[in-house]
């Protein structure tokens, strides 16, 4: 079998040569390829020293980023699939690019970004040191059905040995780990929402305990926040690393681990990210970086600029910020963001029609009806223009969540949407768009640009 | 005019939540019972006009089912009544007779009042849609599930599917329908999808109701036909 998996390994090897060669990305095939001449390939690969996988429905993909950049700045070698695909043949050729034509790993940590449905192709074959879960929320119904069914999946494929990094204020990824695994949490107690109401949409409603219908402390969205089970005594667990306070106007926020606080750099002002932030040092502090390595690395790292951006053309401000489409949960926390910039005529445009849903195919749309689309009611938003092949389903989705059909506009290309904002009414403009369409983004942002230059 | 939303706080996966909204919205004049899983259902002790029920996940679709069974007779009567009750993506399957859940290797006993039988499995995912035809009209809609109803439907099927799967892969005639009780694996906003369906859902109760937001949804309801029937759009 070692013969096979050599051979499978040196083909994936000249098949990334040749492909680079080419210029083309080769971050998924030579995975493929090397799954499909040795089953179970994954499993004859020598792993590096540190085996670091990266979960959850959001947030993984900011986390390794950030956990790869900073160990890199401490002198780490790291690999890292980040930029290519998170399922099985990602990881491969991830894996094979930085392993030895002897079978041995050139670098020393993996942190490998890990789909949650492709766990049990990975976690029993490259069994994770640590394993941080950001949060386990519905996503793609079509891939994943319910947060019921992900969280079985990761739980039966976690080995027991690795020690898990996990989201206190997450009922749902906290309860990750039923074969005994060691664990540490992280999690938020700085600005704490005033509501304890339930929200739009919520994946944990009853005790999975024992059935109660489970009290909440608060809530900061959807089913993130602090519960506790009024029967059984079941309740959030409380955070080993925790986010005590953010000072937006310093950007900076504090950590408390133990008896001791620690300041960072905010890269970010979305909450969203301070839970990324936070699972990202208490993973690299469980593997022994110390606080001023680790705050070293925040100071230096910038959210990548494909996913955040913000530019000024003429008298327009442009706000670039990636959605995931197809993710009702990502995407109405990206609606959430835009409404609560401080801005009184802010004008939205909305690009987040999946890219091949729409090829020879009609995208289905039940996800936007499980996003929760009342922050664009907002009065801070003055016009809203969707634009894509399904902005007529956004228009109707928009409507039923109260939003004002008087600022609203549908356009069938992102090209004709851009063209369509009054720049003369909103001169901030916030183009949210979805992750694969990130040319479109940039052609968008082209005539954005061009318009604020010109003035028109 | 009463409508019971049963159990929507965890009945509404895949936005079948908004169907209830989109009720709200067409019938302002209505009142809405939600009835949680820990009530007493409304419909124990009183006859709403209309009663929905959404997708779930499966453990909460054994919950659901064990909450149901001591009103089974009840719901027969309701069902015998023809009172409209609706049933999205997997909330059809708990009238059906038994469910087995291949993954967990078990079996339980649905309420029994549909002859079907339903098959679940965790490790295949089916994703679809459908193009039907439904009392002069047409109906579009989406699919995603785990499991399949098994049996016969020739006598008391919902749809007649033009394109796409019908109660399992081998069938083009879609859920059931006994008396007004339907059941449908289509998910999600059926309603919103379908305004002439949501309005002929509503005419079973006896009242009369225009779709809300009925020129932007009949808008996007045309366009979904339109690529629907279209032969280059892959089923």
């Amino acid at each position: 079998m070692k013969i096979k998996y050599f051979m499978a390994l040196y083909v994936a090897k000249g098949a990334q040569t040749a492909m680079r060669l080419l210029g083309r990305n080769a971050t998924f095939l030579p995975g493929k390829l090397a799954e499909k001449l040795c089953k179970n390939f994954l499993s004859y690969m020598t792993p590096p020293k540190t085996v670091i996988a990266v979960t959850g429905t959001n947030g993984k993909t900011t986390v390794s980023n950030l956990l790869t950049s900073i160990l890199q700045d401490n002198g780490y070698s790291v690999t890292n699939n980040s930029f290519g695909s998170n399922v099985q043949a990602g990881i491969i050729s991830a894996l094979v690019a930085d392993t030895k034509l002897s079978g041995k790993p050139k670098k020393d940590i993996a942190v490998l970004e890990v789909d949650e449905r492709s766990s049990l192709r990975i976690y029993p074959y490259m069994k994770p040191d640590y394993l941080l879960c950001n949060n386990l929320m519905r996503d793609s119904i079509k891939r994943n059905a319910h947060t019921e069914f992900i969280q079985f999946i990761v739980d039966k494929a976690l080995p027991a040995s690795t020690k898990l990094v996990l989201n206190s204020d997450d009922l749902i990824a906290s309860g990750l780990g039923t074969k005994g695994q060691e664990r540490v949490y992280f999690g938020l107690e700085a600005e704490i929402p005033q509501t304890s109401q339930p929200q739009h949409i919520r994946d944990i409603v009853y005790c999975p305990r024992c059935g109660e219908l489970l009290q909440s402390v608060y809530v900061r969205y959807n089913h993130i926040g602090r519960h506790y089970c009024p029967k059984c005594g079941l309740k959030s667990p409380v955070p080993d690393y925790c986010v005590t306070e953010i000072d937006r106007e310093k950007n900076t926020f504090t950590l408390r681990h133990g008896e001791e606080y620690h300041t960072y750099t905010l890269i970010n002002d979305n909450i969203v990210n301070a839970y990324n932030f936070c699972g990202a040092i208490a993973v690299l502090t469980e593997i022994g970086l110390s606080p001023e390595q680790i705050s070293k690395g925040f100071a230096d790292s910038k959210i990548v600029k494909t996913r955040y951006e913000q530019l000024d053309a003429g008298d327009l401000h442009i706000t670039m910020l990636m959605a995931k489409g197809q993710n009702p949960i990502a995407c109405a926390r990206c609606y959430d963001y835009a409404a609560k910039v401080s801005d009184p005529d802010k004008a939205l445009l909305l690009i987040v029609d999946d890219k091949d849903d729409n090829i020879g195919n009609s995208e289905s749309t039940c996800w936007l009806y499980d996003c929760d689309y009342r922050a664009l009611k907002d009065d801070s938003i003055r016009q809203i223009v969707f634009a894509g092949p399904r902005c007529k389903d956004h228009y109707l989705r928009a409507l039923l969540a109260g939003v004002d059909a008087g600022k609203i506009r549908c356009m069938e290309s992102a090209k004709d949407g851009a063209n369509a904002i009054d720049t003369a009414a909103s001169k901030h403009i916030m183009v949210l768009f979805e992750m694969y369409r990130a040319d479109e983004a940039a052609m968008v942002k082209a005539v954005l640009k061009d318009r604020g230059e010109r003035g028109v | 005019m009463v409508v019971e939303i049963l159990f929507e706080e965890v009945c509404s996966l895949y936005g079948d939540g908004q169907n209830v909204h989109y009720l709200q919205a067409t019938l302002p004049g209505a009142q809405f019972v939600h009835t949680a899983l820990t009530d007493e259902p409304y419909f124990a002790e009183h006859t709403p006009d209309l009663i929905y029920i959404g997708a779930m996940s499966e453990r909460i679709q054994r919950r659901v089912i064990e909450k149901l069974r001591p009103y089974t007779a009840r719901l027969k009567e309701l069902v015998e009544k023809d009172v409209p009750i609706l049933a999205t993506g997997n909330a059809g399957e708990i009238f059906c007779k038994h469910i087995t859940y291949k993954t967990e290797e078990t079996e339980i006993d649905g309420l029994g009042l549909v002859d079907l039988t339903v098959e679940t499995d965790y490790f295949n995912r089916y994703n679809g849609k459908v193009l039907a035809d439904f009392e002069g009209m047409q109906i579009v809609g989406f699919r995603s599930q785990f499991s399949f109803m098994q049996g016969d439907n020739s006598q008391n099927y919902f749809l007649q599917v033009r394109r796409g799967d019908g109660l399992n892969k081998k069938s083009k005639l879609e859920g059931f329908r006994v008396h007004n009780l339907i059941g449908t694996n289509l998910l999600g906003p059926i309603l919103p999808l379908n305004p002439l369906f949501c309005e002929y859902f509503i005419s079973l109760s006896g009242e009369q109701a225009e779709a809300a937001f009925k020129e932007q949804a009949m808008d996007a309801y045309r366009q979904r036909v339109r690529e629907f029937s279209d032969p280059e759009v892959k089923f």
